[in-house]
């Protein structure tokens, strides 16, 4: 070989090899997607630049949080999933996850980890973890969503009910209302007693009324945790007397309106002496838009007393997709930021709620009055059955109540209708 | 002897001829192209699809015949779907056909600002009809929307518009007017403008009414744009969504659900591509064939001039 062909030689995979040195010593990076706005107080840490600023340091693996649009989040995962060109880590509604299971979109987490998880952290976050038998197929946030009773301290003084003791049974809970509804010169309702969703998405009215339905004995399927088959409790005595119960506050009492149809801003701006939902919600959007508003939290009121109370759990998880690229980075950066480190340091920083039971044990969650109010509420907490028909079974309930409370319908043909209509998603989603 | 042919004016011309025609595909090759690639063949997808259970991420196709059609059939939600579609069209493109016209006939007179109130009436065209719908949703809000502020001031009852399962279908139907008038106008003063003035002289010279002059030329001479205006408007109106989505998500209780958002839903929702295939396709059938019949009547009504 001359020397120019040598030199020509050394030349060239020198540079070849240029670009493969300079990626091989660049950071990897994984992206992470997440609901852009308010959506879910879990998400908001997303936003600081130097969230992971540690883990890439120490990994040199840069994470690359992206926000979506929370309407069409779903609907972007799956096109990206089926375009092969998806996220590293999805940050994700736990509601969604049937749909998810359904196209076997999810990695699931190792058995180890999960039994390392399970293990560590309190009752209500094992419950929304465990997906049956130890099963994980992501890491929950914290903060997660309990739903409680919320009610106007000023407002129940100003009618003469103690601010500090809220309505326990069904009964007392239609009397207070009666008590704080508030009507104008030609007899409109300036006020409600108590605001109920019965617009929108047949999900968010289901998950407002799921604590008088659960409460009341029925369900929405017989097992939460069965993927497939089943049958739907909702046309049961349970189910008919929790749409009752609003019926009757709309017609007998008229202590309610369809006129306000979101609970939590009547709620915030004064015009709803009471709501059911998120508590999570109220405690984040209180002192920016009703900072004078002093709020008590409970549990949801039941039937009678000596009855159980049924509240829904829900959250947000960290996810891996089968078809993500880095998935041994991704689950790197799942386990640092759910460390019990980063979950005692996030949370206080953020004011939620912990996972891990060693940060029950520390200040300021061990004597916070807002976090133990939660840990009130947990105990009763259900999580969302994950049936592959899940949807189905949704929408035929919140149609149903919606046709109740519209007039459309009698109680026992709208539930007639929805056992038919959620039972049949239930077998054509298990074929 | 070939060479011959060639040269001769006759072969000229046929190269000449068969080279434009060339130069012609050439020239529409890349509208046809792309149209090919996201128009047809997604079409093509869609038919194919409406035969099979389609389970797209783990990449499994089962073919099941007819039966994603024989499930439409027996589907309540479906039909619902399908009548509040039906309800749609059938109330929307008459009504915004006619307003469009009485302001068209309104804005081919002279007045001051007309430019300026043709532009007003035409505006909501070209606005979002996300970003619009967003704002027609607080216009509705029963406590602090403006339509009961205004119904309370001239003492009638207050509505509960999108909160109502009866109200609710019209109140969308009163935003799709409102967003579709505009266009609906211009069409039909540009059709009016159309029309020779002659025949409205000989017709005024003859005696005939203002009403006459409408219904007997005016009428008969838009007979074209008339004809353009419900086809392309009751396209549209079968494949209303977006102000449905926004404004009422297709509640209360179903009385808003319309056909795109039920294969929405079905799609994106449920994951059930095969069965939102097929409701792509039974609507498709829907549009052609009203399509079919709008053109095929008002051929009648054609005047040549």
């Amino acid at each position: 070989m001359t020397r120019g062909s040598k030199a020509l030689a050394i030349s060239l995979a020198i540079l070849i090899l240029t670009p493969a040195i300079a990626l091989a010593g660049a950071a990897k990076k994984i992206t992470l997607w997440y609901p852009a706005g308010d959506i879910t107080a879990g998400a908001a840490h997303f936003a600081d630049k130097t969230l992971f600023a540690d883990f890439e340091q120490k990994t040199g693996i840069k994470v690359e949080p992206v926000a979506l649009d929370y309407d069409t989040m779903q609907q972007k995962i799956f096109a990206a999933a089926a375009g092969k060109n998806i996220a590293d880590i999805l940050f994700v509604d736990d509601s969604w996850l049937p749909g998810f299971l359904k196209e076997e979109m999810l990695e699931p987490v190792a058995d180890a980890k999960a039994k390392a998880w399970l293990n560590a952290v309190s009752p209500e976050i094992r419950t929304l973890s465990d997906y049956g038998k130890g099963r994980m197929w992501g890491y929950v946030q914290y903060g997660i969503d309990v739903y409680g009773l919320t009610w106007n301290k000023d407002q129940f003084k100003e009618v003469g009910l103690d601010p500090e003791k809220p309505p326990k049974t069904w009964a007392e809970f239609r009397e207070y209302a009666k008590k704080l509804v508030k009507r104008d010169a030609q007899g409109n309702i300036t006020r409600v007693g108590y605001a109920i969703r019965h617009v929108g998405q047949p999900h968010g009215i289901v998950h407002k009324h799921f604590w008088a339905i659960y409460g009341a004995g029925a369900a929405l399927i017989d097992n939460h945790l069965a993927l497939r088959g089943g049958k739907t409790l909702i046309n049961t005595p349970g189910g008919r007397a929790a749409l009752q119960l609003i019926l009757d506050m709309l017609d007998v009492d008229k202590s309610t309106s369809l006129n306000f149809p979101d609970p939590r801003a009547a709620f915030l701006k004064g015009i709803a002496s009471m709501q059911i939902s998120e508590t999570v919600s109220i405690r984040a959007r209180q002192p920016k838009e009703a900072p004078d508003l002093k709020w008590g939290m409970a549990l949801p009121p039941v039937p009678k007393a000596g009855d159980r109370p049924a509240t829904n759990l829900g959250g947000w998880l960290y996810v891996v997709p089968r078809l993500a690229k880095n998935k041994a980075q991704a689950w790197r950066a799942i386990e640092w930021i759910n460390s019990p480190e980063k979950d005692y340091e996030l949370c206080k920083k953020y004011g939620a709620s912990p996972r891990y039971k060693v940060n029950w044990e520390k200040e300021p969650f061990k004597s916070d009055p807002y976090d133990q109010g939660l840990k009130q509420l947990y105990p009763y907490g259900i999580k969302l059955p994950i049936n592959l028909g899940f949807n189905g079974i949704m929408e035929a309930t919140g149609n149903a109540i919606q046709k109740v409370w519209h007039h459309e319908a009698s109680v026992d043909a709208a539930l007639a209708e929805a056992e038919r209509l959620a039972n049949k998603a239930i077998a054509d989603a298990a074929k | 002897m070939i060479s011959e042919r060639r040269r001769s004016p006759r072969g000229v011309l046929a190269r000449l001829h068969s080279r434009h025609v060339l130069h012609a595909y050439l020239f529409i090759a890349p509208v046809i192209i792309l149209f090919g690639i996201f128009r047809v063949a997604p079409s093509i997808q869609t038919l194919l699809y409406s035969f099979y259970k389609v389970e797209l991420l783990r990449g499994r196709f089962t073919f099941i015949g007819l039966e994603n059609f024989y499930s439409l059939l027996t589907d309540e939600i479906f039909r619902r779907a399908t009548v509040n579609t039906l309800t749609y069209v059938i109330t929307i493109v008459p009504i915004s056909a006619f307003l469009g016209l009485v302001l068209a006939v309104l804005f081919n007179a002279k007045f001051h600002l007309k430019e300026f109130f043709k532009a007003v009436y035409f505006s909501p065209m070209v606005t979002s009809t996300v970003a619009a719908a967003m704002v027609w949703w607080w216009m509705y809000n029963p406590q602090f929307g403006i339509f009961n502020v205004l119904l309370k001031l001239v003492s009638l009852p207050e509505q509960p518009w999108l909160m109502s399962s009866r109200m609710a279908l019209p109140s969308i139907i009163i935003f799709s007017i409102w967003k579709n008038l505009g266009y609906n106008m211009i069409l039909y003063l540009a059709g009016l403008q159309a029309i020779p003035p002659q025949f409205y002289e000989a017709a005024t010279i003859d005696g005939a009414s203002a009403f006459g002059r409408f219904w007997r030329i005016t009428l008969p001479l838009l007979a074209p744009t008339t004809t353009f205006i419900l086809i392309y408007n009751g396209i549209l109106a079968f494949q209303v969504f977006d102000q449905v989505f926004v404004l009422t998500g297709g509640g209360p209780a179903g009385s808003t659900n319309v056909v795109v958002l039920d294969l929405y839903r079905q799609a994106f929702e449920r994951y059930n591509f095969g069965y939102a295939a097929a409701e792509a396709m039974v609507l498709f059938v829907f549009i052609m064939g009203v399509t079919i019949l709008q053109y095929v009547y008002s051929k009648r009504f054609e005047v040549a001039y």
